[in-house]
């Protein structure tokens, strides 16, 4: 009995964390779904604990829990890949809006010159 | 005078005790631009660029050497320079060569400026390994002295060659991969005036360099771009 209390807790903590989260506009909206699924997995298990032991017996694991650390270990492999990924993609981006923004800053400051007008200051290091 | 439509880019991190000349001595080439592109460097590197008569781009985050350079190729894309001219700014790369490096370009994509009897042993193991891994016929695959014909500035100008890190295997695989040829002309070189090889710094890095080179080639074997929307 205890044991589901706790992990019901934990899985509402998650659920209500989340969305204290994206209310304070510190979470991007597609991930706060990820996490919601993960509380509802989490409550879900924890109200009828005996699923894990119904799929165990359904898929011929030995021992069922273990399949619930299989299938957690899985999904966070899954996503830190798919996290990888992310990083480089904005890697690329960031990446190429750097070298962007100098090419028109450079652009910009030709024009200016050739409009007859002032130069802008330059100030390395902060932007 | 002709438009000039040859660019000189030297990528430059903390190099002010050094870029002056490096932009003087590029200069002297007839009917090029000098172009440095500061990678967000803390030093007066901007200034005294500035002052020696060169272009400056300021990229506003450090993106390494490669990074610095592509900002370079862009910027030749972006204004229709058809040979680009790259060397470093902390003075190791003789200016003299430019003109022979560029003479050179008109028969291939690209040409590379080499100093075999600079290379020390580790540098040969490790080059030679590369050689057999990739079937680059290049011995000098690091040297940052180098000319870039048309063809091979719209191929690493492209988004697909910005998460590349150093200017050597990787930028030469996806060059020959698309079948742009590479030609290397012996260049005497000097000791570098200050600093010294980011590469070979520390055993860790080597290490780190090698695994990181090797996943490069191995990811790179047969990889064919696709063709650029409107090009």
């Amino acid at each position: 009995m205890s044991l589901i209390v706790v992990t019901l807790a934990i899985g509402l903590a998650l659920a209500g964390t989340i969305l204290y989260m994206v209310r304070r506009d510190h979470l991007h909206g597609p991930y706060a779904l990820g996490w919601l699924l993960l509380a509802a997995g989490i409550i879900g298990l924890s109200a009828f604990p005996r699923v894990i032991d119904r799929i165990g017996e359904m898929t011929g694991v030995y021992y069922p829990p273990i399949l619930l650390c299989l299938v957690a270990i899985a999904a966070l492999l899954i996503k830190s890949l798919l996290g990888d990924l992310q990083r480089s993609r904005q890697e690329r981006a960031l990446r190429r809006l750097s070298q962007k923004l100098a090419i028109l800053e450079q652009d910009m400051e030709e024009m200016r010159v050739r409009q007859g007008l002032p130069a802008l200051r330059r100030e390395p290091g902060r932007d | 005078m002709p438009t000039p439509d040859c660019l000189v880019v030297i990528p430059a991190y903390n190099e002010g005790a050094s870029v002056a000349a490096v932009v003087a001595g590029a200069r002297a080439l007839p009917g090029a631009v000098v172009l440095v592109v500061s990678d967000a460097s803390e030093d007066d590197t901007v200034a005294v660029a500035l002052d020696a008569g060169a272009t400056v781009l300021e990229l506003p985050a450090r993106l390494g050497a490669w990074g610095a350079i592509q900002t370079g190729l862009r910027y030749a894309r972006r204004h229709g320079f058809r040979q680009v001219l790259t060397l470093d700014a902390d003075g190791q790369h003789p200016t003299e060569a430019l003109p022979r490096l560029r003479a050179a370009l008109g028969r291939d994509d690209v040409v590379i400026g080499t100093c075999p009897a600079r290379l020390s042993l580790a540098r040969r193991i490790a080059w030679t390994y590369f050689r057999l891994l990739t079937g680059l016929k290049v011995v000098d695959v690091t040297s940052g002295l180098r000319a870039y014909g048309p063809r091979a500035i719209d191929l690493l100008a492209r988004s697909e060659a910005s998460l590349l890190d150093y200017q050597d295997i990787g930028v030469l695989l996806l060059l020959s991969g698309q079948g742009l040829t590479i030609h290397e002309l012996p260049v005497a070189m000097r000791k570098r005036e200050n600093g010294h090889s980011r590469v070979f710094s520390s055993w860790f890095s080597v290490v780190r360099y090698m695994v990181h080179t090797t996943v490069l080639c191995l990811a790179q074997i047969r990889r064919r771009l696709p063709e650029e929307a409107g090009a």
